[in-house]
């Protein structure tokens, strides 16, 4: 909201700078965004007046016009068709400057030569000011030579104050003025002139009637202006809109517009001649009802929408817009303005769902005064009358179903030393009463207060601690730590697990990244997953962004993908590894249950493309060095994974593993297919895994191994099994069959081809004899792995 | 001198001068043997003492130990001599650059978010808080009535809330987490609520997913001298150095009084009005609070009579943004390799 400086001091006198005021406002809770000047550049204008207009003689395109300048006279050439002699002028001579910092000079326009020159509304920084196209035409009652600057009162500066939506009430001059008193020491009120006018019916034209059929309109007031003249508003009030960054249009709108600016009450006209009847009805909407407001638009209504009609033809949509059927125009001859409290959420939803978002719906919206409905009537009629001769009926009428008590709220020692750690209730009380509460009883330990109309936010004890706290200054509350620490210093599972894993991860060379949660609807389709797999299901948002945020990740790899995707287009080619731990969302498992949000690590590591490096070939990852990855990952938890072939959509077929942990299915690790890769234009290869993690957040703990002080002796087994038989499977029969004294068994040779049968290989694996007690002898050890080796090939090994 | 004493002498010296010309562990070995052999000279000379008169046999044979062990201790001395110039010739000429590239991989690289996120947990578990996560996809009642955010409060419009097509929404804030807090362990609390969450806004300053960083003190008698204390002790701790701090009234419809705070920009302090970081204005925004709105404990099953508390809420993106120095705020969330990596690794 936009607040002309010296408008506000004309209701608060403030004896402070306006940067001053500005920082205090903007501490206490009324932030001052931004202080501007829009006429400060302006330097040496005048105002000047016209004494003769002629046509320049060789140009049919200009005239001459001779100026009094106050101490002398001055001749501009100009181009504008809306002046004529005896009209009063802004001028600017040679060295003087315009808003937009030109210096103004002398210029031949064949062989007439100006001196500076008559100025627009634009040129004078307050294009909305202007009231025709041409030179800004200034009205009578200054006298030539005047300062232009003094003689219209632009040396205002205009605060950006942004207003939290509890504060309805300082939208508005008053409230501000208030505020001011409030929370500025030295400042005094001046109050608006404001008195309550007479109600009754007293109009010189018949009047049907006020019906109120809503309870969202509690309370309408309607007065009458029975002739006016439709015109530009005066140059002060224009000045005033144009500050305040509210268009000026004419004399009755820019009215209701002036008045709410002051007062915070929206107003509207209607041109009394276009209601359909002499009575007006508040209403609910009928569902499907069709309205078109001022702005040509056209609205279909529900029945939570509020409706202004008459004769039963809707006129305004209430607090919100006035009908283009009743809208005041150059011809209107008669104007009825209507002054009233409409309930903060009717307004709120209806503006917000046709997305109609208007200075009345803005204040309507966050709750007006309703002590100052009717006032605001009155108020204006004094404006019209004293500021444009327009006469307005002394008599309003008023319906009402409502009447407003002034709420009563204590505040109590106990509480406000509790929170400010200060309880000087006599100088609590004082801030409050600036701020416009009554102290109207209580004792030492609780006062009571009325609260104004005005300040619909009070209504607890904290907010009354609220408005001490903050006119007292929150800078005078200490600061300490709280005591009684009831915490232990630990971070906690799932924290404590989210390093360890994000260190592993780094420390083996992954980037860690995190991606949005919402992924394109495709990639399920890009990544083959089928309808029957519970990540085809992700959840769509109702109201995305765009369709490449529409769907809640199911899985990690998208992100990761689309992750590496986005380096390789703007040009990366190193080899990368990627990874992250994040939430996954996936449906409930059965009906009635909530969905899940699952915890997850997930990691990507692709080997580059087209780039020289010393190592290239010896450094590149493939499935078994992002599996010791995996299992580094797992082994920070203390968990060591499982590895067993099994199928992903999108893994390569001879190139997956399921992880599992604890005997649990926990996730993948895989190679993508080549097709995909193809698809998304990755150079492949690329290595994945993503793993729940949910089952590695509690500490495990750590189990030492036994002491070892007697060496191993070592005995090499070699043999050959088919190639469906995995290595795994292989060692856990040695390790079944290798009996107590085996204390390990590594695997150092895998070979198939020349001279092993067709679909079989030659597995070789060290192992290791050991007793913790003693060192083996030579003919123990050969006894036992004599043993192993009949027991093997009784299992149908063959061995070498 | 006799002759066997002479004899020694001549053996002596013969020895002596090959020692120096040995140069290798090989012809250290061969002068072992011809001289301490089986068939060696002073094995052989050791073997002839028998010969000699009975009363020159001690000093003979004295002598002729003597030399014996000399040739030992000197051949050994040079064995390890000539070792260790072996060994340092070998190593000369097996030289590695080290200036050459490291083979095997590096250290990754960090997400700022991501570990701004851990500073500040670590800030604030020092002083007796627990961390407590929640659900990101939440319901009305969670994220909005319980918070005392009335229906048809602007926070709730559909322009800043994402809705899933059941009804339920992706969280706006952390907020709810302290709702599900209280009710799950009561009070005295004292937790902080890391997490992702959501707003339909996308520009170089707003992104549609973000992070906050909520914090809840429940207790009797809290003041607003302990919210002040906390978080004034977290900026010191996460910018490196104690910062200027003010508290400004603002209002949001779970805390009551509500408060914005603001540090003193750590870059210029205030001292330059072109300041990039705080636009001149010395003060950098950082976080809002307030005590907890009665509302919010009655929802949250508390009894706000004997309890009450204080809460924040921040912005980790923008804290670890001012950290590092960054400007567009979507750019935390593509994972660019060279933006992580500082240009490439």
């Amino acid at each position: 909201m936009q607040i002309s400086w010296n408008w506000l001091n004309e209701y608060c006198r403030i004896p402070l700078s306006p940067e001053e005021a500005a920082a205090r406002l903007t501490v206490t809770g009324c932030e001052v965004e931004d202080i501007h000047r829009p006429c400060e550049a302006l330097r040496d204008l005048k105002v000047a007046r016209i004494e003769r207009l002629a046509a320049h003689p060789e140009r049919p395109d200009l005239f001459v016009a001779d100026l009094d300048t106050g101490g002398g006279q001055s001749r501009c050439v100009t181009a504008a068709r809306n002046l004529k002699s005896g009209d009063w002028v802004p001028y600017g001579g040679p060295g003087s400057v315009i808003a937009d910092g030109t210096v103004l000079g002398r210029r031949d326009f064949d062989s007439i030569v100006s001196e500076g020159m008559m100025l627009s509304a634009e040129e004078i920084g307050l294009p909305g000011i202007a009231d025709e196209f041409g030179i800004l035409r200034l009205p009578q009652g200054f006298s030539a030579g005047e300062d232009l600057v003094k003689a219209l009162k632009l040396d205002d500066c205009i605060l950006e104050v942004s207003i939290t939506p509890n504060r309805g009430d300082l939208l508005s001059l008053i409230g501000l003025a208030r505020e001011c008193l409030g929370v500025i020491p030295g400042s005094s009120l001046k109050p608006a002139d404001m008195g309550g006018p007479s109600i009754g019916g007293n109009w010189p034209l018949p009047w049907d009637g006020l019906c109120l059929e809503d309870p969202g309109c509690p309370l309408y007031g309607l007065s009458l202006a029975p002739s006016v003249r439709i015109e530009p508003s005066p140059m002060r009030t224009r000045i005033r809109l144009a500050f305040s960054g509210v268009r000026s249009i004419n004399n009755v709108v820019d009215a209701t517009n002036l008045v709410m600016l002051v007062t915070g009450q929206p107003l509207h006209a209607f041109d009394l001649d276009r209601l359909p009847a002499r009575e007006i009805t508040v209403r609910g909407a009928k569902e499907g009802e069709r309205f078109t407001t001022l702005d040509s638009r056209e609205h279909v209504l529900t029945d939570a929408d509020l409706l202004i009609t008459s004769g039963g033809v809707p006129v305004a949509l209430a607090g919100i817009m006035g009908g283009e059927n009743s809208e005041i125009t150059a011809d209107t001859k008669s104007v009825a303005f209507e002054s009233a409290y409409f309930e903060p959420l009717r307004v709120s939803r209806t503006a917000r769902r046709l997305g109609m978002g208007t200075e009345a719906s803005y204040r309507f919206s966050r709750g007006v005064d309703p002590s100052r409905v009717l006032p605001t009537l009155s108020f204006l009629s004094n404006y019209l009358l004293g500021e444009t001769g327009q006469r307005v009926e002394k008599e309003v009428r008023v319906a009402r179903t409502r009447t407003w008590e002034k709420r009563r709220v204590a505040l109590t020692r106990k509480k406000l030393h509790r929170v400010l750690l200060w309880d000087n209730m006599k100088e609590a009380s004082s801030f409050l009463e600036r701020l416009g509460l009554k102290e109207v009883g209580g004792s030492e330990e609780r006062l009571e207060f009325e609260i104004p109309t005005a300040r619909a936010d009070l209504s607890i004890e904290e907010d009354l601690i609220e408005e001490v706290g903050r006119v007292r200054g929150y800078e005078l509350v200490p600061s300490r730590i709280p005591p009684l620490l009831r915490g232990n210093g630990k971070v906690g599972d799932e924290v404590e697990a989210h390093r360890r894993i994000r260190i592993t991860a780094m420390s083996r060379g992954y980037l860690e990244v995190v991606t949005y949660s919402f992924i394109h609807p495709r990639w399920t389709e890009w990544l083959r997953i089928p309808e029957s797999d519970p990540r085809c299901h992700g959840f769509p948002l109702a109201n995305p962004i765009s369709q490449d945020q529409s769907v809640m990740r199911t899985t990690l790899l998208p992100g990761l993908l689309q992750a590496l995707q986005t380096n390789i287009r703007s040009g990366w080619k190193d080899p990368i590894r990627l990874f992250e731990v994040g939430r996954v969302f996936l449906p409930a498992e059965k009906e009635g249950d909530e969905h899940r949000e699952i915890l997850r690590m997930a990691g990507i590591a692709w080997n580059g493309r087209d780039r020289r490096g010393l190592y290239d070939n010896s450094m590149k990852d493939d499935l078994l060095s992002v599996k010791a990855d995996v299992l580094s990952l797992c082994q920070s938890r203390g968990l060591v994974p499982e590895f067993c072939a099994g199928r992903e959509p999108f893994g390569h077929i001879g190139q997956t593993a399921r992880i599992a942990l604890d005997g649990e299915p926990s996730g993948y690790l895989m190679s993508l297919k080549p097709g995909i890769l193809r698809e998304l234009e990755i150079p492949g290869p690329l290595f994945a895994f993503e793993v729940d993690i949910e089952s590695m957040l509690p500490d495990r703990g750590f189990r030492f191994g036994q002491v070892v002080r007697f060496p191993a002796v070592y005995r090499d087994i070699s043999l050959i099994a088919s190639l469906g038989t995995t290595v795994a499977s292989v060692e856990q029969e040695i390790r079944a069959l290798g009996g107590p004294l085996l204390r390990g068994a590594v695997l150092f040779d895998v070979y198939q081809g020349k001279g092993i049968p067709e679909g079989t290989r030659s597995l070789a694996f060290s192992l290791a004899y050991g007793d913790p007690s003693r060192t083996l002898r030579d003919q123990e050890v050969d006894e036992v792995h004599d043993a192993l080796r009949r027991n093997l090939a009784e299992k149908g090994f063959i061995l070498r | 001198m006799n002759a066997i004493q002479a004899k020694l002498e001549a053996i002596r010296n013969q020895y002596m001068e090959a020692l120096v010309k040995a140069d290798g562990s090989e012809s250290l070995q061969a002068l072992r043997v011809r001289y301490l052999g089986k068939k060696g000279e002073l094995t052989q000379l050791l073997r002839s003492l028998g010969g000699l008169p009975p009363e020159e046999r001690p000093m003979a044979g004295q002598a002729l130990n003597e030399l014996r062990q000399e040739v030992e201790a000197s051949l050994e001395r040079q064995a390890v001599l000539l070792a260790h110039a072996e060994d340092e010739a070998m190593e000369a000429s097996d030289r590695v650059d080290v200036t050459l590239p490291p083979r095997g991989r590096g250290w990754g690289a960090f997400h700022p978010v991501v570990q701004t996120m851990n500073e500040i947990i670590d800030i604030f578990v020092g002083m007796g808080f627990s961390v407590a996560y929640g659900p990101e996809i939440e319901d009305d009642f969670h994220n909005f009535e319980a918070l005392n955010i009335p229906p048809h409060h602007p926070a709730r419009d559909m322009q800043d809330t994402f809705y899933l097509n059941s009804g339920k929404l992706l969280r706006t804030h952390t907020s709810p987490v302290e709702v599900r807090s209280m009710l799950k362990w009561g009070a005295p609390l004292r937790i902080i609520i890391p997490g992702k969450v959501y707003r339909r806004d996308s520009d170089q300053t707003h992104s549609p997913m973000f992070h906050q960083l909520e914090g809840l003190l429940i207790d009797e008698d809290v003041s607003l001298a302990d919210l002040k204390g906390c978080l004034n002790t977290f900026v010191g701790a996460i910018f490196g150095r104690p910062l200027d701090s003010r508290f400004r009234a603002s209002h949001f419809p779970f805390t009551e009084p509500s408060l914005e705070m603001d540090v003193e920009c750590f870059a210029c302090s205030g001292r330059n009005p072109a300041c990039r970081i705080c636009k001149g204005t010395g003060w950098l925004e950082i976080l809002g609070c307030g005590m907890t709105h009665p509302n919010v404990l009655r929802y949250g099953g508390i009894d706000p009579d004997r309890y009450n508390g204080f809460a924040w809420g921040m912005g980790p993106d923008r804290v670890a943004m001012l950290k590092y120095g960054l400007t567009d705020l979507r750019v935390l969330f593509e994972g660019h390799g060279s933006f992580l990596t500082g240009g490439g690794y």
